[in-house]
């Protein structure tokens, strides 16, 4: 892309009421309500023949599919108005969330029961139960769906295989290795479970992603660096190489919250990734507030450095808007903070990028982009942060003439 | 050699309860609602317990968010923000403390730490804690003008907590120190004068408190500071069964060792037969002292009902053993 810093989505955003409860039970127009005044906000001219038809909906499945299309619609309409230049696929509104929704298409997965995250956060822990293979395409609809309604630049994010294994119990994989310590064992039903799950899950469903039209495929990866070891990482290598291998489309990699020295050890292995051509990482959530384009001031993008210095050259999405809870001080001129969120600023949000460009010695090579999905805050909070970051975008454009 | 099962650590809640947290971070439920399953769930398991023949018990810590957040909740000058990070290599997450100023411990409810009103009188009664190293190497510390000095301070802070159970009758405690064998940011294992600022730490925090106590390490080899763990003051040393490599280990002690047998991070239920046979095995790198069989890390990484039969397995286990000598 010509444009300097251009500006991506980076995956999921919240979920509106009516479509959580609609894809359950039938709405009322009391329901649609929300849907109605963001359809004003948004420019969504045929709402009110969509809304009809959800409210006319007899079957469930018919009731739905509109859902998730309009839905979908909403998250695009979204990104447009805020002007991303690429939109994703529309904020991920077809999916239940990263893992699951990829389980509940695998053959020989299991959902064994909730695991805590953090707090009251869980998320549904799988089991492999026989060997697995897909049972139907995963990301196919939402795709088609996104290349229907919006003229924008796609990229479609997708949970790679490492994080889909690391998440999931091993189950019918860890069976008939004797003779070797368990750790060994161990690692050896890892490697097994992931190239399978790379050549019965993964491989082909970008299979039929890439003969729809896909031209950007985002790999989310954020299990890797919780397993900063040398044999995780060649296997992370493996896996991919082996997921990518053969196919002509775009591919970038995003891994966000990264253990201590997660990024430093990315850093080493992300020459090694075939056509990993952007790196979407998470910054804002560990850098300070006040303004500025110093090493001192932009702390947080201090690991940019060790991907420099171990030779990648492709791009970078740079995140510069925080997407989790907030409390600290904001500075003047740096943003707000509004309950639980902070509001950056476009002059912080420049800062960063401007930072980024120098560490990275090239401002053609950064995209911004939030940390990661905006799916914990709110429409009106993902609205303003994005409208930040594409004005604070315009401003390091600006500012590099 | 006669081996005891014993628990340790957050133990995964129960689906009613996990739906009800979720229920109530919503607004939806109520706070005394949560609370009263959260005893359910604590009844349960404590019977659990008694239907295998557990003779030391845990209450399961169904109220811990993560497994550092009771300290800090009776520390001052700690703090935690909105900051998560990891937990070691898992996909769960801790609040990261800050240190802020100096530690001290204000006044706390026991039951903040452990639930002794649900546990049978005539048991004795166990629970864990991050050990002081842990604590700190997880903390960011932005007060003591070295590692070193916050270690000291975290022990003696630490020491007080654990006097103040065993005042409220807690007899057995697990110091859980993750971060002395899981390294993978370090170019070294444990040794030279961390490790023995590490170890004096300990001593602290146990200094002259007449409990039994148990040193336990997970997520990593514990081969090359076994033998220094051993020197501590303590009753019991633990390690990971499914990282540490015990093949070339020899064992001369009057201390217990216990064995992190049963995976707390995967779904296959071990049988009973397999830790029987396997601690068997390790028993024969051990001259003088006694088998503890454990989980190697909190249960918390598996559903429910998984570790309800991997629990369960480890109490057979230690009949099969038996049986097997």
């Amino acid at each position: 892309m010509s444009k300097l810093y251009p500006v991506q989505e980076i995956g999921s955003l919240a979920k509106p009421r009516w479509r959580t409860k609609g894809l359950t039970q039938p709405l009322s127009s009391k329901d649609l309500v929300e849907a109605e005044d963001w359809a004003q906000r948004l420019g969504i001219p045929d709402f009110q023949d969509r809304a009809k038809l959800l409210l006319a909906a007899q079957e469930q499945s018919d009731r739905v599919r509109e859902l998730l299309e309009l839905s979908t619609i909403y998250g695009l309409r979204l990104f447009e108005q805020t002007g991303l230049d690429n939109v994703g696929v529309g904020g991920e509104q077809q999916r239940v969330e990263m893992y699951e929704h990829v389980i509940r298409g695998v053959e020989g997965m299991k959902v064994l029961g909730h695991v805590q995250s953090f707090d009251y956060k869980y998320f549904n822990k799988a089991v492999a139960e026989s060997k697995i293979h897909r049972k139907h395409p995963i990301y196919l609809q939402e795709f088609l769906d996104v290349k229907k309604n919006t003229k924008g630049q796609l990229k479609v994010p997708i949970t790679g295989p490492y994080t889909l294994i690391d998440w999931s119990f091993s189950g019918h994989y860890s069976g008939g290795r004797t003779g070797l310590s368990l750790k060994k064992q161990k690692q050896e039903t890892k490697r097994e479970f992931l190239l399978d799950f790379v050549e019965q899950v993964i491989r082909p469903e970008i299979r039929d992603l890439v003969d729809a039209g896909a031209e950007w495929i985002q790999i989310d990866e954020p299990a890797i660096t919780t397993h900063p070891e040398p044999a995780d990482m060649e296997l992370f290598v493996e896996g991919w190489n082996e997921t990518v291998r053969g196919f002509n489309c775009k591919f970038s990699d995003h891994t966000c919250y990264p253990s201590e020295i997660g990024y430093k050890v990315l850093a080493q292995y992300a020459p090694k990734l075939d056509k990993c051509s952007h790196l979407a990482l998470e910054f804002a959530n560990r850098d300070g507030t006040s303004l500025g384009v110093d090493a001192k001031h932009r702390e947080g993008y201090r690991d940019l450095e060790y991907f420099i210095r171990n030779g990648y050259d492709g791009e970078f999405g740079v995140g510069v808007v925080h997407v989790h809870d907030f409390s600290g001080q904001v500075p003047p001129g740096s943003g707000k903070e509004v309950g639980r969120n902070i509001l950056e600023s476009p002059e912080l949000v420049r800062d960063r990028l401007l930072y980024a460009a120098k560490v990275v010695g090239d401002p053609e090579k950064i995209w911004a982009n939030p940390d990661c999905g905006l799916r914990t805050r709110t429409w009106d909070v993902t609205f303003a942060k994005l409208i930040s970051t594409v004005k604070g975008a315009e401003l390091a454009r600006e500012a590099s003439v | 050699m006669s081996p005891k099962a014993q628990l340790g650590g957050i133990y995964p809640r129960s689906e009613q309860l996990i739906e009800l947290t979720r229920s109530y971070d919503r607004a939806k439920t109520d706070l005394d609602t949560v609370r009263r399953q959260i005893e359910q769930d604590t009844i349960a398991l404590v019977q659990l317990q008694e239907d295998s023949g557990f003779e030391t018990f845990s209450d399961g810590a169904f109220a811990w968010q993560d497994q550092l957040r009771p300290i800090v909740e009776s520390l001052d000058g700690v703090t935690t923000g909105t900051r998560y990070d990891r937990w070691f290599d898992t996909n769960t997450f801790y609040k990261k403390p800050t240190i802020a100023g100096k530690i001290g411990v204000h006044a706390f409810e026991p039951k903040n730490f452990i639930r002794t009103d649900l546990l049978p009188r005539t048991k004795s009664w166990k629970v864990t804690l991050p050990g002081p190293y842990t604590f700190s190497e997880l903390s960011e510390n932005l007060h003591y003008a070295t590692q070193s000095d916050l270690l000291t301070a975290v022990a003696t802070a630490q020491h007080e907590i654990i006097k103040r159970l065993k005042d409220a009758g807690v007899s057995q405690f697990q110091l859980s120190e993750p971060c002395l064998v899981y390294r993978p940011y370090r170019e070294k294992p444990s040794g030279g004068q961390e490790l023995d600022n590490a170890l004096a730490a300990i001593q602290k925090a146990v200094d002259g408190i007449q409990a039994k106590f148990s040193v336990h390490t997970y997520f990593g080899d514990a081969t090359t500071i076994i033998p220094n763990l051993l020197k501590l003051p303590v009753n019991t040393v633990g390690f990971d069964l499914f990282e540490t490599d015990y093949s070339q280990l020899k064992f001369e002690t009057t201390k217990k060792l216990a064995l992190g047998i049963i995976d707390g991070r995967e779904s296959n239920a071990e049988s009973p037969k397999w830790i029987a046979e396997t601690a068997t095995r390790v028993s024969k790198h051990l001259t003088g002292g006694d088998l503890v069989l454990v989980p190697n890390s909190d249960l918390k990484f598996v559903p429910r009902k998984v570790a309800d039969v991997k629990a369960r397995a480890l109490a057979e286990a230690t009949r099969l053993f038996e049986e097997g000598r």
